[in-house]
């Protein structure tokens, strides 16, 4: 596999706050990569060390095989990024901004920098001042689609974006995608990671806590499963890959290993079965069992499979 | 009824809640008070514990007002009448020396406060959460003015305890004193007040400010030397105006400062409503959709963003060099009526008044310019945590050129203001001399102070690529040879302290030859800085928020 970034046992560390904790991080090219972890969990802090904005104090981390802290201006030729909170100029327009940010990467594709700019609905002349936090992120958009690079590093892009413009922004990464680039997208919107991304790390406290494919992940998770059946079955709730079992009459609703659903399934035809739905875990489900305690700690009832 | 709409039906509607703000304000702003009041008032402690041991008698003072008793020497302390009260008061001539400087620094604190509670709120969307709460359209700017009086009248009360135990210093001149610098508090912050409205967001108002700042201390000092009415143009004048700790002291001077900062309040309360939230008086136009051919790179963006500095620079400078300049002419007049003791401390190695009077201004005209560098390098840490540089340091860009462009463009703002006042000084020193041959020796001192000002302003790079977040350091170097120029003689300085100032090392010229030496070592240092500077950008960590 050729990685596009790799770090290995990244630690970076702000005064005693250690904000990336062994971070082990791996994108191969051509792949859309979910970065996925709650507020402060370091994604925007392992972004900025792959810029070379930050230096990191242990470990390694690799953009194309170089190193981004020596060689980052020369990296940068090939990426393209997305701040998660875009500040622009409040003098310069939205047009002059996307221009200069093409013409430093040596130029623009002006049909391509229109084109978005009709798509993403944006006026290029007002003064950045006067965009709001949504026109703000168009802008940075634009620039970093416009622009004819191998890797897109995306932090949080939509977040100021309305559900249309949503929908906008992922026909591009696929476009971009298609277009055989690679993309780093960090997020916390589950549905966005689910319909773009190929594989999906989970970062937590600093330290990158699964990475997979979604269907390896939702192997490894445990499915939602509701029947009404035609007679009562016994020893279900006994049996150890089957969790928050609700039975009311005929009708059951629990979460199940997906080891166990051969054996459930099979104790479930015995008794006959009426009605079957069994659903496999969102990610959204994934994420909330990786960060169960912390939930919990902040007083909210875990909710697989609710 | 709910009190706050009895209160709307009291007609106080707009300002309800400005109790609350103000303490939150307060509190807010805590650091930065004590900050500054410290730094007042123990500036001012320092030299006044200073005045009674260097002029201990009526004769020293007699013969220090004899040296300070020119156009020059006037236009950077204040009017005649306190020279002339110099034998008989310590602290008139304390006054004297102080009250334009620590006015016109009051008037910096005043402005900083002000934008930062009421524009600098607003652009951050902070006071969006407070404009949220019940409170008044008004009120945070009653907070603010509010805010601003009482720590006016704290600082005023804080002085006038430091001076009151100068020799010559009794109660209600020590209170004047004090009063004299909340007066100009008052009056800044009304005028903030006013910019804040006017402008499109918080920089730009406290541009505003301080240029009205800079044209204060400029009208006071072309008013003292030329002992014309022009000081009354200048808030700060207003307070020297009051001839404090002399014979002729007075208050009513202070009640044009209350008028005048009444209206300015005035006019910032009725500006206030009127426009919308986050937006100034002046209205956004739409811009161009494509760059032009001029912004093409990292230097050219630096250059464009800074464009506001660099122009207010030079017309600073102008204005700075051409009042001085006019008044160069006088000091020939002047010189017939001076006693022989006169002459004699004047005509120091033999050189003409005028040449000296040419070698003291245009080590001002360095270290004024220099001002303008330094604010160029603290733009580039305002990028950096406005996190707009976040942009360009993902770009292609090496560091060398984001933050790096800032250095080069710092350098061509300090070297385009002191040949700009420079040249201004000798178009209007020898026009008003009548001898053409001024021209070159007036120009020529002012470029003579270039390494001077590029070593400053290579020191405030470094500072800001090793040290980023201590601001005050970038200023340490300047502030120190600020320091220097103005109270070096007066303070009676030690040599080696002296030397620290990069300005001390230059010849006087044209009252002295041009020694190269000098010339070539202060380059050198501001090498050495930028060389440091340029390294520390490489290797620390850019703070983007």
């Amino acid at each position: 596999m050729n990685a596009v970034i790799r770090t290995e046992n990244l630690v970076k560390r702000f005064g005693h706050v250690t904000a990336l904790d062994h971070l082990n991080l791996e994108v191969a090219q051509g792949e859309t990569h979910g970065f996925l972890g709650p507020n402060g969990a370091g994604k925007s802090t392992t972004i900025r060390v792959l810029l070379g904005m930050l230096r990191s104090d242990e470990g390694r981390a690799e953009l194309f095989g170089a190193d981004p802290w020596k060689d980052a201006a020369e990296l940068h030729r090939r990426l393209a990024y997305v701040p998660g909170d875009v500040a622009l100029w409040p003098g310069l327009t939205g047009g002059e901004t996307i221009d200069l940010l093409g013409r430093l990467r040596g130029g623009i594709d002006k049909r391509k920098r229109d084109e978005l700019l009709e798509r993403f609905d944006l006026d290029p002349r007002k003064k950045g001042r006067s965009y709001s936090k949504g026109n703000r992120q168009k802008v940075a958009l634009v620039a970093a689609f416009a622009a004819d690079v191998d890797l897109l590093l995306l932090d949080e892009p939509t977040s100021g974006l309305d559900p249309l413009m949503g929908a906008v922004f992922n026909e591009c990464v696929r476009e971009a995608s298609a277009q055989g680039r690679t993309v780093l997208l960090s997020s916390h919107i589950m549905s966005e990671v689910e319909a773009l991304c190929e594989r999906v790390s989970i970062i937590r406290k600093g330290v990158i806590a699964e990475t997979g494919t979604l269907a390896d992940m939702r192997h490894f998770s445990r499915s939602r499963l509701r029947a009404t059946l035609k007679n009562p079955v016994r020893g279900l709730g006994d049996h150890d890959g089957v969790h928050d079992l609700k039975t009311d009459g005929l009708d059951i609703d629990c979460n199940v290993d997906a080891a166990a659903l051969d054996d459930v399934l099979a104790q479930l035809a015995v008794a006959g079965v009426a009605a079957l739905t069994c659903e496999p875990p969102s990610l959204e489900q994934i994420f909330m069992r990786f960060y169960g305690d912390e939930l919990a700690a902040s007083g909210v009832q875990e909710e697989n499979g609710k | 009824m709910s009190t706050a709409a009895a209160e709307i039906e009291d007609g106080l509607g707009t300002l309800a809640g400005t109790g609350k703000l103000l303490r939150f304000q307060a509190r807010r702003t805590r650091v930065f008070l004590i900050g500054w009041f410290a730094g007042l008032a123990g500036g001012t402690w320092m030299i006044a514990a200073a005045f009674p041991g260097l002029y201990p008698t009526a004769a020293d003072r007699a013969q220090y007002a004899t040296t300070v008793d020119t156009p020059a020497m006037r236009s950077m302390t204040g009017p005649v009448e306190y020279i002339e009260a110099y034998a008989d008061s310590t602290a008139a001539m304390l006054a004297h020396n102080m009250l334009l400087w620590t006015g016109a620094l009051t008037a910096v604190m005043f402005a900083l406060l002000v934008t930062r509670v009421t524009r600098a709120d607003e652009e951050t969307s902070r006071l969006e959460v407070i404009r949220s709460l019940p409170v008044g359209r008004r009120a945070d700017l009653a907070a603010a003015m509010l805010l601003a009086v009482i720590a006016s009248l704290v600082l005023g009360l804080l002085l006038a305890l430091t001076v009151l135990g100068v020799p010559g210093a009794d109660l209600e001149g020590a209170l004047l004193y004090g009063l004299a610098h909340a007066a100009i508090g008052i009056v800044f912050a009304a005028l903030t007040a006013v910019a804040a409205q006017i402008a499109g967001f918080g920089s730009t108002a406290t541009g505003m400010a301080f240029g009205v700042i800079g044209l204060a201390a400029l009208m006071s000092g072309v008013g003292s030397a030329q002992e014309s009415g022009a000081i009354w143009a200048s808030p700060i004048g207003w307070s020297q105006e009051t001839f404090v700790f002399t014979a002729g002291q007075r208050w009513w001077p202070l009640a044009v400062s209350a008028g005048a900062a009444a209206l300015l309040a005035w006019l910032a309360f009725s500006l206030v409503t009127r426009r919308d939230f986050g937006q100034g008086m002046m209205p956004a136009r739409a811009g161009r959709a494509h760059a032009g051919g001029g912004l093409r790179s990292v230097g050219s963006l630096t250059l464009r963003l800074n464009r506001a500095v660099l122009w207010s620079g030079v017309v600073t400078m102008l204005l700075l060099g051409a009042a001085y300049g006019s008044v160069v002419g006088s000091a020939d007049d002047m010189l017939e009526t001076l006693s022989d003791t006169q002459r004699q401390v004047l005509d120091q190695g033999g050189a003409s008044i005028e040449q000296n009077f040419a070698a003291t201004i245009s080590a001002l005209d360095g270290l004024f310019a220099s001002i303008f560098g330094l604010l160029v390098v603290g733009r580039a840490r305002r990028e950096e945590t406005g996190g707009r540089g976040e942009l360009l340091a993902a770009g292609p860009v090496p560091r060398s050129g984001w933050p790096g462009s800032y250095l080069p463009t710092a350098l061509a703002t300090v070297t385009l203001a002191v040949a700009v006042g420079g040249l201004f000084l000798a178009i209007t020193g020898s026009a008003s001399t009548g001898d053409g041959a001024f021209f070159g020796e007036l120009l020529g001192a002012s470029l003579l102070q270039l390494p001077a000002a590029w070593a400053l302003t290579a020191f405030a790079f470094a500072a800001y690529a090793w040290l980023p977040r201590a601001g005050w350091l970038r200023w340490l170097a300047w502030v120190y040879a600020f320091v220097v120029s103005y109270f070096g003689q007066l303070l009676d300085m030690p040599a080696w302290s002296r030397a620290l100032s990069p300005f001390d090392h230059l010849a006087r010229y044209p009252a002295e030859d041009v020694e190269w030496l000098p010339v070539v070592l202060l380059t050198l240092v501001a090498g050495v800085f930028a060389v440091l500077g340029y390294a520390g950008a490489r290797r620390r960590d850019l703070h983007f928020s």
